[in-house]
């Protein structure tokens, strides 16, 4: 028999938590009226199979090639020139706001009090210009001064210069203090600390961060279209709604190609960094790329100027949130159904990551692992908001297009990344078991999942932070949550609605944060 | 003093460098200001695929600029609201609107309409249905999954709405899920697909893709048909000339059916004429959409 000292001191907790998670999660799927089981039925699997199978033959009309290959130029060129002004704007923010190079940290100065209240302030502008989804950005701007390409660029420019800036400042803080310290301490200014210090230490990092964040910023100016803003969405929508699977399907061969070619773009100027002759290529790549950019939409920009006025008035109305208690209750219901989505999208690609994981770090048949590892790109190469466009069609109008869809597109996320740890796990506790005579499976349960497992949590609570976002605007394609909300307020111009909107995704995607944190601290 | 000893040269200054440069470019956009005016720039809100948009317009564009003498381009524009956001802005001259998007835009700037087409004071929407689900009511239609045509259409969204409550149902609690197609063909569509089990559209294009054998009458069954009410209207931006307004209705004005160039013209917008319009046709939508709240 045990003694009691020898049992789990965390059981009752870890009991708790081990028959809540599954009640919440099924109370969840029963008001999503998420059900699995629907979609082995015969006329939703029917009317997706018809779908599916009209992406085949892809379409090759000439005109809609024509239209394919200037809408790529316009993706790449807004995805290039929107980083460019996420630097602009990260940067900036990033210097004056980390506390790596702040002078009370790097040699005990007392800080300044209105210093410290602007500091707190430029954060807090951070917050908001990340907290908001960029496509939400994109359908603000379009609204409020016409469309285009610019409110693109603008909204990329304005999400990404908020993670930008922060995580460069993180970058930074990260670096080793001592040169920071003992420039600061022989009264040298923040950009002196900055440019002499903290810069040759990180500039690798910090590059490499930028190029990843290019590569992403492909990703999402390729469905800015879906509200207008340009680029290859603009033809996914309208293929998407007109049913035309022909059309899809050759968009979603463009966007593979696409997103497989950037990530090796991606890939090989990160490891140019290193060598001097390699830093000066990527320099003058990005120089070349950023001015063939903006040749190519200039004369965009001269055809629709963007509508200052237009933005000042939007902004007036928009700067009075509607607070009626009958509209409140509706952004509350909105709100429940978007935190359920993302919830249970992410419980389900938990499951669904682990599963594919298994095969796709060479623990199944190995004839199974190309594959697996193949169908993981696809699934998060993908962009959200087709997957829930598509799930709509499976599953019909509702939360529960919404669940599948975040199910789907984050199995592909976490799959790759529960692999990486698998891969990266020490094989020792597995090797001894094996030795000891142990079977596959109790290997498997004994050995390899309680290491995996905090690991493969933590990366699904930071999954479900993003999910949350993602969840926001999956309504815009009809698959549930604030999305519809916001899209059909900004449709009959009710700006206050928008506005109280807005404000409730920012406190869901702040909230969920805030939990995920308390949840990874409390468990890992 | 010392500007007084040595005055700066004008030509090393950078300010004064930068000054000109912003001059310069006030003039240069000045200029381009002044030459919109021989450049007509014409949208029209989104209510069909955009291949049919620009189809649509062809023959009329190039009417247009033979009649105006001066260059006619026509914008594709995505979305309903971005078309009212463009004419308040003026970034278009004039555009092809539904009587709730002529409201809005009327609202929030200031907007003329010239013409509209004789069939567009007894407009209509027609109610559809998949013909698998066995509907043939629309009270049937209760805890099914219903499509509009986009949010800011007249008479995909917010005549059947606004009927439909007259009839006392409240689509957000009626159906199953509402959805919001984006245009009227995609509706028809939805409904084939059984994406969705019912929707509403436009009557004019309903009869239209009915001719043209793009209905599969298998899986699509006309459910019913509202009552008439004001809709479409070509509607230019208040700022513009005059002179241009009058000569624009006249052109529109001067389409006859006799005429077998502009019987083709005339059959591609599905129009037997243009007759004048004024803003006051339009007081029953604004009245309907306060009604069914989506006017504020």
């Amino acid at each position: 028999m045990l003694s009691a000292s020898l049992h789990d001191p965390a059981r009752a907790s870890r009991l708790a938590g081990l028959i809540a998670t599954p009640l919440l999660l099924l109370a969840a799927m029963v008001y999503t009226g998420f059900n699995p089981l629907l979609l082995a039925e015969g006329d939703t699997a029917g009317t997706l199979w018809r779908f599916v199978a009209d992406f085949f033959p892809p379409s090759t009309d000439g005109a809609f090639l024509h239209d394919m290959l200037r809408e790529t130029a316009t993706t790449l060129a807004i995805a290039s020139s929107g980083l460019a002004l996420a630097v602009l704007i990260g940067l900036p923010l990033a210097l004056l706001t980390s506390r790596a190079l702040d002078r009370d940290t790097l040699c005990g100065e007392a800080p300044a009090r209105g210093w410290q209240w602007l500091q707190r302030l430029l954060r807090g502008v951070l917050i908001v210009l990340r907290g908001v989804p960029d496509l939400v950005w994109a359908l603000l701007l379009v609204r409020a001064a016409g469309l285009g390409s610019l409110p693109a660029v603008l909204a990329l420019g304005l999400a990404y210069g908020g993670m930008l800036g922060k995580v460069y400042a993180e970058i930074l803080e990260s670096q080793p203090p001592q040169a920071a310290a003992a420039l600061a301490a022989s009264g040298a200014s923040r950009l002196a600390i900055f440019g002499y210090a903290l810069l040759p230490q990180a500039a690798t990092e910090l590059i490499s961060y930028s190029v990843y964040r290019w590569e992403c910023a492909i990703r999402a100016s390729a469905v800015m279209g879906f509200v207008g803003a340009g680029g290859l969405g603009l033809l996914l929508d309208t293929s998407m709604r007109m049913l035309n699977g022909g059309e899809v399907g050759s968009l979603l061969l463009l966007f593979a190609a696409l997103v497989a070619l950037t990530e090796g773009v991606s890939r090989v100027s990160r490891a140019a960094i290193h060598s001097r002759a390699g830093g000066a290529g990527l320099a003058a790549g990005t120089l070349l790329l950023l001015t063939l950019s903006l040749l190519w939409l200039w004369p965009q920009w001269r055809e629709a100027p963007f509508d200052v006025t237009g933005l000042w008035r939007f902004a007036q109305e928009f700067l009075r949130p509607t607070l009626r208690g009958d509209f409140l209750v509706q952004v509350g219901s909105g709100v429940l159904e978007t935190l359920l989505v993302s919830a249970l999208g992410s419980a389900l690609a938990f499951i669904g990551g682990a599963l594919l994981a298994l095969p796709a770090s060479n623990r199944g048949p190995r004839w199974l692992r190309a594959p697996v590892q193949l169908l993981l790109n696809f699934l998060r190469g993908t962009p959200d908001l087709l997957w829930g466009a598509l799930a709509v069609l499976a599953l019909g109008l509702g939360p529960a297009a919404g669940v599948l869809a975040l199910a789907v597109h984050t199995s592909g996320v976490l799959g790759r990344l529960f692999a990486q740890t698998l891969e990266n796990m020490p094989p020792d506790a597995e090797a001894a078991l094996r030795h000891s005579g142990a079977g596959r499976l109790a290997c498997l349960c004994y050995g390899l999942l309680p290491q995996a497992l905090p690991q493969w949590i933590a990366y699904t609570l930071y999954r479900w932070e993003n999910n949350i976002r993602i969840a926001a605007i999956l309504g815009l394609v009809g698959a549930g949550g604030l999305g519809q909300q916001l899209y059909l307020a900004l449709s009959l111009f009710q700006l206050s609605n928008a506005a109280t909107l807005i404000l409730a995704m920012l406190l869901l995607s702040w909230g969920v944060e805030s939990f995920s944190r308390w949840l990874r601290q409390k468990l890992l | 003093m010392v500007a007084a000893c040595c005055p700066p040269n004008p030509k090393d200054n950078p300010l004064m460098n930068i000054a000109k440069l912003s001059v310069a470019g006030l003039l240069l956009a000045a200029a381009t200001l002044s030459h919109a005016e021989a450049l007509l720039k014409v949208s029209a809100i989104p209510d069909e695929a955009p291949t049919e948009l620009q189809r649509k317009f062809a023959p009329l564009g190039q009417y247009l600029e033979k009649e105006l003498g001066m260059k006619v381009q026509f914008v594709p524009v995505s979305d309903y609201a971005a078309v009212v956001t463009a004419l308040n802005a003026d970034q278009i001259d004039m555009a092809w609107l539904g009587g709730f998007t002529f409201v809005q835009a009327s609202q929030r700037g200031k907007v003329v309409p010239l013409v509209q087409r004789e069939e567009d004071s007894r407009f209509t929407s027609k109610y559809i249905v998949n013909a698998d689900s066995g509907i043939s009511k629309l009270q049937q239609l209760k805890g099914k999954s219903f499509a509009f045509g986009s949010a800011s259409s007249t008479s995909g969204h917010l005549m059947p709405r606004y009927f439909l409550q007259k009839q006392h149902i409240k689509p957000e609690t009626f159906f199953k899920s509402v959805g919001y197609s984006g245009a009227h063909d995609a509706t028809v569509a939805w409904v084939a697909s059984g994406k969705v089990d019912a929707g509403v559209l436009n009557a004019s294009v309903w009869d239209k893709l009915v001719e043209a054998g793009k209905v599969d009458q298998s899986k699509v069954k006309l459910l019913g048909t509202t009552p008439p009410y004001f809709d479409y209207n070509w509607t230019v931006r208040g700022s513009l000339d005059k002179k241009l307004q009058q000569k624009i209705q006249q052109a529109f004005l001067k389409l006859n059916a006799a005429n077998p160039e502009h019987k083709a013209i005339l059959d591609l917008q599905r129009a037997s004429k243009f007759i004048p319009t004024k803003a006051a046709n339009y007081k029953g939508i604004e009245a309907a959409a306060k009604e069914a709240g989506l006017l504020q």
